[in-house]
């Protein structure tokens, strides 16, 4: 195999492949990537056996081929590179790297010692635009769970039905929920649990007005255009029913400024636990007060104007997951409703036909 | 009719009398190195044959005494001590009641060789009496050093009651080494030289550092796991040296007491010291005791018994929960974690040199700087010192705070930080432990635990046994965080979980505390009542786990809550929490030295 590919396109496609790579790994072949030979340029590959992810760039093909190369090494190389062609040719077991007067020889493994990538029937999937896609994934997949014991939780719960799509994450504390409208009907209703680090290689990968192919197997998830791809094994469920646990009868409700909630909530928490981050939030008509006692620290307090319908509740929460929330709710104004002590609370921006909605649930106040 | 009631002979009423202060050899050797001490001897040579049953010898360099003083020296209640029956109640020296010498003497062969320190430094004046059960047979003249030699022979020749009941010579050679060790932790500026049989079995020069004379008695080994305490409060101070936690062993240990310098024994005392120890060592384990008590002497009573063993204090109990506290003090600081290698950082200094003691429980929060030599604990930090309560002079060796670029995590399971004389090695798991145990019993006390509402409430079938556990215990679970409501037919709903760390899994935890719970373990059947119960299982459940991979700021947030604690070098199990690494021992390591 010899290519001969810009130092630019070469690094972008590294680039590209990089995130994928495992820093450590049992399998050696996998902290190396794969360059072939395609159609009028190069195809990188690479995998961490959960999320794999290919890339096309143009280039200049004297011979075809397919060869692996270190990846670390090989991405150091090319940011050090000076600005000129590279030529690219396996020898043997080896790959050699010309640019300019620079010369490298690499140690490569054979690329048939590469995993296959995952079969996914793109004829049976559907489209969407990436813009959408990366919409609900970033502001939805903060919200899975970090512990690992209930796998379904660290994933993204992606509901695909008739008119609508949905993502949900949770991590049994909190929930976040986004739904868009179709315009094109999906190929049927799917319940798919992904890894939120394949969506954050989605939100990397494809531009926001890119056309999506979409599909999945069995095990495994792709996504598509002319020129990347990324695969991703998904988590198999059930996730737990979150619809039973959205509150409808929640019959208080108060508007504040995102802003001015979220500065207060960071002041205060100073002096919360640094375990539970509690902070109490008193709320009343017109006002709403903001309080911390941690025994051997101190205390702190805070109020801010709202406006509130209902009678007057005092709830404890984390300030961590109010201020995660707040974060993203993208209008000046926050909605929040509330029943009771001991039930969740929903954040939702105040404005706008977004159908988005977080869940907090609250920590026990003790009396 | 005859009259049958008559006075004793004094002879007979010495043999009466010396059978209540000399019971054994080993007790003729306590009173004479008492007496040697009271002369202010600076040596203190002690030689026995066959147990001391044929011979026992005490030799000093004290202040001697002429001739007169000598022969009075063996008269019943003849004294240098005290004069008046009020200084009996501020007694500073050992002995005081004038009944050794004449005791002794009236059931052995005895020798006295005395000279005064006055009469020159070559002698010439000094002065030998011989006595033969109580009887004297001689008195000369002769030349000698100046200071005291007692020989003893033939202890109890007269006394066959007393002889029969005298144990093997080994034994009898043990009890003598036991008692001239106790008296030599007692009297650091005096040298000992045990003898038996002209073999060597104690060989203590003077010195001014306790542990110096504990490692002479018995080794290095048990020199380094002891670490200092040194406390005042009210006027009564402990000092001394206590083992540290992760070296008391389960069996035989060494305990010595010591009240205004003598030696006494009360298991109440020592009790009270071991509650100190509670939840940081195993169930049955016993630390090493070296506890220095002084007290106004009005507030003690030695005047109970002859042989002095037991004291009487006026206020027992306030004695015992100040003894509580100052080892409490002491284990709080870094210096009651284990080092490595020899170097782990001194573990003491001379309890007797006076440092400013702290005073009361205040000064005694949270701080590390008992120990005089103790290793300076952690490098400056920007960051100011968390524990505003702690005052300036303590503030030095706090580990106040940490900066994330000194610490490490090791293996997912440690974590490693840079201090001023060295590193320090901390198990995350363990340090945790600690963390949760103290704040779980500190929770029960002001209803102040956390618990976070699950948006799916988790569902458990448990065993009939673990059911009726959870019944049982329902109340206290709820205390840690827990909210549980039963569901009939052995299951539970849990509505709210505890909210330890980031990491943490509610549902084992929880299955794994109620098992514990149901069925027993040996850490928490150690556990006092059913809340330390519940708090230790939680703490050992709920703790972060070896192979949990922690970011800066968690780290950060363990060592503060860590150094925070009450007792933070030990965790609930009895395991130490920190391994400490001092510079000097790399240096040893490296050859640097």
């Amino acid at each position: 195999m010899k290519v001969t590919i810009t130092r630019e396109n070469f690094q972008k496609g590294l680039s590209a492949v990089a995130a994928t790579i495992p820093t450590r790994t049992t399998l050696p072949v996998l902290s190396n990537i794969l360059v072939e030979t395609v159609e009028g340029g190069v195809r990188v590959r690479g995998t961490d056996l959960d999320i794999s992810v290919s890339v096309e760039t143009p280039a200049e093909v004297e011979s075809q081929g397919a060869i692996t190369v270190p990846a670390k090494k090989v991405a150091d190389i090319a940011r050090e590179l000076p600005d000129a062609p590279v030529e690219f040719r396996s020898e043997g077991g080896r790959v050699s790297l010309v640019c300019g007067k620079a010369k490298f020889k690499l140690h490569s493994l054979p690329s048939d010692e590469y995993p296959s990538f995952p079969e996914v029937p793109f004829s049976e999937g559907w489209r969407l635009k990436g813009g959408e896609l990366q919409k609900m994934s970033a502001r939805t997949s903060f919200a899975v769970s970090s512990e690992e014991t209930r796998p379904v939780l660290n994933g993204v719960l992606w509901q695909l039905r008739d008119a609508e799509m949905r993502m949900v994450a949770t991590n049994g504390h909190r929930l976040a929920k986004m739904a868009v409208k179709l315009e094109t009907a999906a190929a049927g209703d799917e319940d798919l649990i992904v890894p939120p680090k394949a969506l954050q290689q989605v939100e990397k990968l494809f531009a926001s007005d890119a056309e999506l192919e979409i599909a999945r197997s069995e095990s495994h998830l792709g996504f598509r255009t002319e020129k990347v791809e990324v695969y991703t094994r998904l988590i198999e469920g059930p996730y737990p029913n979150y619809e039973q646990v959205l509150p409808k009868d929640n019959d208080k409700e108060c508007k504040a400024d995102r802003e001015q909630l979220a500065a207060a909530l960071r002041r205060v928490a100073i002096v919360a636990s640094d375990q539970t981050h509690r902070v109490r939030l008193a709320f009343a008509p017109e006002r709403l007060s903001l309080g911390v006692q941690t025994p051997d620290l101190g205390e702190a307090e805070d109020e801010l104007p709202v406006e509130y319908v209902g009678s007057p509740l005092e709830i404890g929460f984390n300030a961590n997951y109010l201020l995660e929330v707040l974060r993203y709710i993208g209008t000046e104004e926050v909605k929040i409703t509330l029943a009771a002590p001991e039930r969740p609370a929903t954040f939702e921006p105040a404005a706008g036909d977004e159908d988005y909605v977080c869940l907090v649930m609250p920590l026990r106040l003790m009396e | 009719m005859q009259r049958r009631i008559h006075i004793l002979p004094d002879h007979i009423a010495n043999q009466i009398a010396a059978g209540e202060v000399v019971e054994r050899p080993a007790s003729a050797v306590k009173e004479l190195i008492e007496n040697a001490l009271d002369a202010r001897a600076r040596r203190i040579e002690i030689d026995i044959r066959n147990g001391g049953k044929t011979e026992l010898r005490v030799s000093d360099d004290g202040h001697g005494m002429v001739r007169d003083d000598a022969l009075l020296a063996i008269d019943r209640h003849a004294t240098s001590k005290i004069s008046e029956a009020s200084d009996l109640r501020a007694i500073s020296t050992l002995g005081f009641r004038g009944e050794a010498l004449p005791s002794i003497a009236a059931i052995s062969k005895f020798e006295l060789e005395t000279a005064p320190a006055e009469g020159g430094a070559s002698g010439g004046s000094g002065t030998r009496i011989r006595i033969n059960g109580g009887r004297v047979v001689a008195v000369d003249e002769i030349a000698r050093q100046p200071g005291t030699t007692v020989t003893v022979r033939s202890l109890f020749f007269n006394v066959p009651a007393r002889a029969k009941f005298l144990r093997s010579a080994a034994a009898e050679s043990r009890a003598v080494s036991e008692t001239t060790i106790a008296l030599a932790l007692a009297n650091l500026s005096a040298s000992f030289r045990l003898r038996s049989n002209d073999r060597e079995l104690l060989d203590l020069p003077r010195t001014g550092d306790l542990a110096a004379r504990i490692e002479s008695i018995w080794g290095p080994e048990l020199a380094s796991t002891l670490i200092p305490i040194d406390y005042t409060a009210d006027g009564v101070r402990v000092a001394g040296l206590v083992q540290r936690p992760a070296d008391a062993r389960s069996g035989s240990r060494r305990v010595y007491q010591l009240v205004n310098g003598r030696p006494f024994v009360d298991r109440f005392t020592v009790r009270a010291a071991e509650e100190a120890y509670r939840t940081t060592i195993p169930h049955g384990h016993r630390p090493a005791l070296f506890l220095y008590l002084e007290l106004p002497p009005d507030e003690v009573d030695v005047n109970v018994h002859p042989t002095k063993a037991e004291v009487r204090f006026r206020n027992k109990m306030k004695l015992e929960s100040t003894i509580t506290e100052a080892v409490r003090s002491g284990l709080e600081g870094l210096a009651s974690a284990p080092g490595l290698g020899r170097f782990a950082g001194p573990s003491s200094q001379l309890v007797s040199a006076r440092r400013g003691a702290r005073q009361g429980r205040e000064g005694a929060a949270g701080s590390a700087s008992t120990a005089a030599g103790q290793m300076a604990l952690f490098v400056p930090s920007e960051v100011p010192a968390r524990e505003a309560m702690v005052d300036s002079e303590e503030t030095a060796d706090e580990p106040s705070s940490f900066h994330a670029g000194g610490m490490w995590q090791l293996h997912n399971t440690y974590l490693l930080a840079e201090t001023r004389s060295g590193v320090i090695i901390v198990d995350q798991h363990s340090a945790h432990e600690r963390v949760l145990f103290e704040r779980a019993m500190r929770d029960y006390d002001r209803g102040s635990a956390t618990s976070q509402r699950l948006l799916f409430p988790i569902t458990l079938r448990l065993s009939p046994t673990e059911m009726a556990a959870v019944d049982e215990l329902q109340t206290i679970l709820r205390q840690v965080g827990f909210e549980l409501e039963p569901f009939g037919s052995n299951t539970v709903i849990i509505h709210a979980v505890p909210n330890p760390h980031p990491h943490f899994d509610a549902e084992r935890c929880f299955t794994e505390m109620v098992d514990e719970l149901a069925t027993g373990s040996p850490l928490v059947d150690s556990a006092r009542n059913q809340h330390e119960r519940v708090a230790k299982s939680f703490a050992c459940k709920a703790a972060i786990k070896a192979g949990q991979p922690l970011s800066e700021i968690e780290m950060e947030e363990l060592f503060d809550q860590l150094f925070a604690a009450e007792l933070p070098s030990h965790d609930v199990h009895g395991r130490p929490t920190i391994l400490r690494l001092s510079m000097d021992e790399l240096a040893r390591r490296f050859g640097r030295t």
